[in-house]
């Protein structure tokens, strides 16, 4: 009796686990299917009529692939910084007794998510007029450096916490400057750590909208985030197939990063990932 | 090569904690020299203060002919050998031997062939391309000994260099560390909590408690005559038996039986010091031996640890393999006199 009721439950668990599986696969079934169907539908299916027609419009229109290459911009420009301030708060932050340090960081972590926020979005923007920063790419990635820096600062800090300080003592035993222990010990020890980091940030950037669509007012500097939202016939409803297209584009890098990541440190995203 | 001469060196650490009390130690060249304390008794701290990873709040560092007191790790010409090794896990063992090379701008084919053969002068030969994580923990203590010996300082600091290797290879690497130093002939001070460590392989020992150094000798000194209580309880891998008595005009005497005879100057409650290996068990009654019950028995291997006892008392002996009494016979203790410490009232050892 126990054995069938142990059976019954276990196929009712596998079927909703189905069932919540296939919610989630149907959108990206779509994508995968519509780009190459013409006319595409909001249907999930095989193509009817199998074309790269979608495609071709998507090099025709003059916004598409230059938004692609803004969003590559703005994505490794944040990169950057957010690598480069966070590793070397973070080693700081690290190594040094500050007092109220915890503190500082957690009240930093919680400001974060406004600082980007919607509800910070108008003193940002009135900032960033007052800065001549309105319209211009290394605004946006100073804003999106600014909301990603301290959860960047703070999982760093985590990752170096456990790199033993008798590395660097004996670096240091053996003469070499604060740089050099830098250069020699800690960056390649905490790769992995950096790389999550530079991984997570590019993923935060590709998938952001406010900022750039706020900050940004020529369409020619806006990133594929934004641009996604402009994609509509002369008939007014929306351009399915450039829309399916590009979104394909747009996901692919993401996917890629994800897997050279996976394959090279093998580690797992801490939460935070967008699509 | 130089010595080491520590002078009124005192370190506190934020909250009152004095983790060296004005510490006079002096250390002659060549010496292989131990640190010897239970945990938080200050001896990490001094040998970090030596290598200048901690920085004195008074004092003075003097290595060779040269106060180093103010001046950073690297410009002591001292090498250091880490608890954990601290081997750099990116880097091959070669990289890892020739780092401090690096550091000094030698060309990399130079520093190369010295890194080479010091690894292999330390039975790394094979191993040069491997990174430390692919290493046995016996040949990482190699590679970080030879990193040490690479850079020809003019003075070797270890931090518990045998602590985290398991005890078989424990005495192999023991007995390679006191070759290895005697061969290189460089001033040597290690950090140890285990006194058998320090027993075997140091020239002289110096046994600290809160900062301060309880005894300063060579083992023999140390294990035969400890200065006071604390070093007597702790040296020996049998604890030694400290027995309360009472001296009187007459004698020394323990549970009422004299044991050893008066002492100029000696009068009240004393502490009787007597290492279990130097009382002899019998079974017949002899004459001014301390009557009692065995009650414990426990096997050391060549020999066995017997607990009696005395009027009250537990008095440790041991006894070869195979002539333990039982537990419950009745046997006299007999501690060979010129082995019997006895210690004043506050502990210090007065004959």
């Amino acid at each position: 009796m126990t054995v069938m009721l142990a059976v019954v439950r276990r196929i009712g668990f596998y079927v909703a686990i189905g069932f919540a599986t296939a919610f989630f696969a149907i959108p990206l079934l779509w994508l995968l299917s519509a780009p190459f169907d013409d006319p595409p539908t909001y249907a999930v299916r095989l193509p009817r009529h199998f074309s790269v027609e979608n495609f071709a419009e998507i090099a025709r229109n003059r916004y598409a692939v230059p938004a692609l290459v803004n969003s590559l911009l703005l994505a490794i420009g944040t990169m950057a910084v957010v690598v480069a301030a966070a590793a070397l708060a973070a080693y700081a932050l690290s190594r040094v007794r500050v007092p109220g340090r915890d503190a500082l960081l957690y009240v930093l972590l919680l400001l974060s998510s406004v600082v980007t926020g919607t509800a910070a979005m108008v003193p940002i923007f009135l900032l960033m007029f007052q800065l001549n920063l309105i319209d211009s790419r290394f605004g946006v990635v100073l804003v999106l450096s600014g909301g990603l820096l301290p959860a960047a600062i703070f999982l760093l800090k985590d990752f170096i916490d456990t790199i033993p300080r008798s590395y660097e003592e004996s670096a240091r035993v053996f003469g070499a400057s604060p740089l050099q222990i830098l250069r020699h010990i800690v960056v390649p020890v905490a790769r992995p750590g950096l790389a999550t980091i530079a991984v997570w940030t590019i993923v935060q950037v590709w998938g952001s909208f406010l900022t750039p669509f706020i900050l940004l007012r020529d369409q020619g500097k806006q990133p594929a985030a934004v641009l996604v939202r402009t994609f509509y016939t002369e008939g007014g409803s929306p351009n399915l197939g450039l829309l399916a297209a590009f979104s394909l584009l747009y996901s692919i890098p993401v996917v890629v990063m994800y897997l050279l990541a996976w394959s090279r440190y093998g580690f797992r995203f801490h939460g935070g990932i967008k699509s | 090569m130089a010595g080491i001469a520590l002078t009124r060196l005192t370190k506190e650490f934020p909250g009152d904690v004095r983790a060296l009390d004005a510490l006079d130690l002096s250390i002659v060249d060549g010496e292989f020299f131990a640190l010897l304390g239970p945990s938080g008794c200050g001896k990490t701290t001094l040998l970090r203060t030596i290598a200048g990873l901690e920085s004195p709040t008074s004092g003075h560092v003097r290595i060779g002919q040269r106060d180093v007191t103010a001046l950073p790790p690297g410009a002591r010409d001292v090498a250091m050998v880490f608890q954990d090794y601290a081997l750099f896990p990116h880097m091959t063992v070669v990289e890892n031997i020739a780092y401090p090379l690096r550091i000094r701008r030698e060309p990399r084919p130079a520093r190369t062939a010295r890194a080479t053969s010091v690894g292999e002068q330390l039975g790394l030969h094979g191993l040069m391309a491997r990174r430390p994580a692919e290493l046995s923990g016996g040949q990482q203590q190699r590679v970080a000994l030879a990193r040490a010996v690479a850079c020809k300082p003019s003075v070797f600091l270890f931090d518990e260099p045998l602590s985290n290797l398991d005890a078989r290879l424990r005495l192999e690497a023991r007995t390679f560390l006191k070759r290895l130093q005697r061969e290189v002939g460089v001033t040597t001070v290690f950090v140890t909590h285990d006194q058998a460590e320090a027993l075997a392989l140091a020239d002289r020992i110096a046994v600290m408690e809160a900062g301060q150094i309880r005894q300063l000798g060579t083992p023999r000194e140390v294990f035969g005559r400890p200065a006071n209580t604390f070093v007597a309880n702790f040296i020996g891998s049998t604890p030694m038996n400290l027995l309360p008595g009472v001296a009187s005009a007459s004698a020394v005497a323990v549970a009422g039986f004299p044991v050893v005879p008066r002492r100029e100057g000696l009068d009240g409650p004393v502490t009787v010091g007597i290492r279990p290996e130097y009382v002899s068990v019998s079974r017949e009654p002899v004459d001014g031996a301390l009557p009692g019950t065995v009650s414990i028995v426990e096997h050391l291997g060549t020999s066995s640890l017997v607990t009696v006892e005395v009027d009250g008392l537990l008095v440790g002996a041991t006894v070869p393999e195979e002539a333990e009494p039982a537990p419950g016979t009745p046997v006299w203790l007999a501690p060979s006199p010129n082995r019997v410490l006895v210690y004043d009232a506050d502990g210090t050892l007065v004959g």
